[in-house]
């Protein structure tokens, strides 16, 4: 008996060390880099690193001095982010409507189609699209970001978006039809808002990937639609030598909204793993 | 009404990717009208040393990554308090690299195994663990770039493990606890084989979003030193826009195409046969 009780604690220990290892693991590379940006030169190369130290405004200041263009991008990175979200859940609630309302040849094989097309490596398309959007005057704007985000997630929305509306009873879209709605009015007014946390679902994911890509926005812009991942490894790449403070600042400040975000949309993001790749 | 989601993958993924094709087969470059050289471009690919050693990077990163992650999240998963407040609030903590950018997350790479003044460098050497020269190894670089992978990455692969885990029915818990199956043994014969539909899912979709890996390594080694450390991705992107052969390129990208879609070949042809088989 006693044995047993012995190696119980024993497990919980292990389990307790394990979840510690854990928080540690995930939490303390976001920690150090949040309260780094509030140090001294002298503090943040203080081996080992300071937890208690006097904190300063000082890199934020320098940052907004000598990289105005970080905020510009901060805004850049907005704009894109919130277009492409948008853009992803018009599409994807459209083509989820009919995926669960349609049957036929047809609409399994597009259904099939969006699950190929989103397993192709996304650097592949950027060789033809790059001479193509230059001349097209495309390149380095916004509105061909939007596109190529919304494009690589519309798969997945369209897959969340048709289980969602999977739930929706069709005897509420009938009856309207019965009492003699359009189609337009039974999806503006009963379908989609019914299927307003499905949109939400696939928006986050679509969301998070845009406020964080490097890869599109590295090869399609130059100066003018520059996004703050884009700027932040101008930063750190820059010829005098990397300026660890502003740095620091810089990553906080792309980092801490969108941690916040994916803290708030958590449930959202479950609910859309679950529907979108195990029952697809 | 499935127009939008078509439209967008038809012009940005399906088109430019045909393209690709045809380009593979075709001598081209800056200034110079692209000329028909059949395989050439593939058998010049297949003799580049390069591309070999950039092959290879890909195939051990992908594969640690992958392994190492899921491994992670399983233990983690075993760790975990029963549903209520406290798991929540872990599960938040734990999710919370999901949001971070590849970029931000070089950054704190690169500060926290800083030789000097890193806190993790400082950790290890205090453990006794020899010093990684990440700078001028090669592979202590890969190294860094597969902890930083699973970093950013672990959160998914626990999501989908960790969502499936919590639809599995408690009876068989009971069941498996009355019959005196210890905890190892009840995971070994219960959790782990009645996960493997989700672990599967989990592994082909990371194995896919591995295998693009391009990010970590550029910011962190720009694949060198003397090229030693680049991946398919990083290969394909200098190819391109470093040395202006969009031939070699291409065919690069169709060698990317090709592998992906082996990898998702079973789960393809599962999803293709619930698909059109049971469905119709």
């Amino acid at each position: 008996m006693r044995a047993r009780s012995l190696s119980l604690r024993f497990a919980v220990c292990v389990k307790a060390a394990g979840l510690l290892l854990a928080i540690l693991w995930s939490a303390f590379p976001i920690f150090l880099l949040l309260s780094s940006s509030f140090k001294k030169p002298v503090d943040i190369f203080a081996v080992p690193a300071k937890l208690v130290f006097e904190p300063t405004m000082d890199n934020y200041v320098r940052l907004w001095r000598e990289w105005p263009v970080f905020f510009e991008s901060l805004l850049n990175s907005l704009i894109v982010t919130c277009g492409a979200t948008l853009l992803t859940i018009v599409a994807s609630a459209l083509a989820g409507w009919v995926l669960s309302r349609c049957e036929g040849r047809y609409v399994t094989g597009s259904a099939f189609a969006l699950i190929v097309l989103r397993l192709l490596p996304p650097i592949v398309i950027t060789l033809p699209l790059f001479p193509v959007t230059n001349l097209l005057g495309l390149n380095d704007t916004r509105i061909l970001l939007v596109f190529l985000y919304a494009t690589f997630f519309v798969s997945l929305g369209t897959w969340i978006m048709k289980a969602s509306f999977d739930q929706i009873p069709r005897a509420l879209e009938e009856a309207a039809a019965n009492d003699g709605a359009s189609l337009r009015q039974t999806l503006q007014h009963i379908s989609m808002p019914l299927g307003i946390p499905g949109m939400i679902a696939a928006g986050v994911f679509v969301f998070i990937h845009a406020w964080n890509d490097y890869l599109f926005a590295f090869i399609f812009t130059t100066t003018r639609a520059k996004t703050a991942p884009v700027v932040l490894s101008e930063i750190m790449g820059s010829a005098t030598g990397v300026d660890w403070g502003v740095l620091f600042a810089g990553a906080s400040m792309q980092l801490l909204p969108i941690v916040i975000f994916v803290i708030l949309v958590q449930k959202y993001l479950i609910a859309g793993l679950t529907s979108g790749s195990l029952k697809g | 009404m499935t127009a939008p989601a078509h439209l967008l993958l038809a012009l940005f993924i399906l088109l430019p990717a045909a393209y690709v094709f045809g380009l593979s087969f075709m001598q081209s470059s800056y200034g110079q009208d692209a000329s028909f050289v059949g395989l050439e471009n593939y058998a010049k690919l297949l003799q580049d040393r390069y591309f070999w050693v950039s092959a290879w990077n890909t195939f051990i990163v992908v594969n640690s990554v992958v392994y190492i992650e899921l491994a992670l999240a399983l233990l983690l998963m075993a760790v975990l308090p029963p549903p209520g407040l406290l798991c929540r609030v872990i599960i938040s903590i734990i999710l919370m690299p999901y949001a971070v950018s590849e970029v931000v997350g070089v950054l704190m790479v690169k500060y926290m195994f800083d030789p000097g003044v890193g806190i993790v460098a400082y950790w290890l050497q205090a453990l006794g663990v020899p010093e990684l020269e990440w700078t001028t190894q090669p592979s202590h670089a890969l190294v860094l770039v597969v902890v930083l992978s699973v970093w950013l990455h672990m959160p998914f692969t626990f999501l989908i493990v960790y969502t499936a885990r919590l639809g599995l029915p408690p009876e068989l818990y009971e069941a498996a606890r009355t019959d005196g199956a210890n905890a190892w043994q009840r995971f070994c014969h219960v959790t782990l084989p009645l996960l493997m539909p989700a672990i599967l899912v989990a592994l082909v979709f990371r194995y896919i979003f591995a295998f693009r890996i391009f990010p970590e390594v550029w910011l962190l080694t720009h694949g060198g030193p003397a090229r030693q450390t680049e991946v398919l991705a990083v290969y394909l992107y200098k190819s391109a826009f470093r040395y202006n052969d969009f031939g070699m390129a291409s065919a690069t990208a169709w060698a990317m195409v090709v592998l992906s879609l082996l990898i998702a070949a079973a789960y393809l042809r599962s999803m293709y046969r619930r698909m059109f088989v049971y469905a119709s």
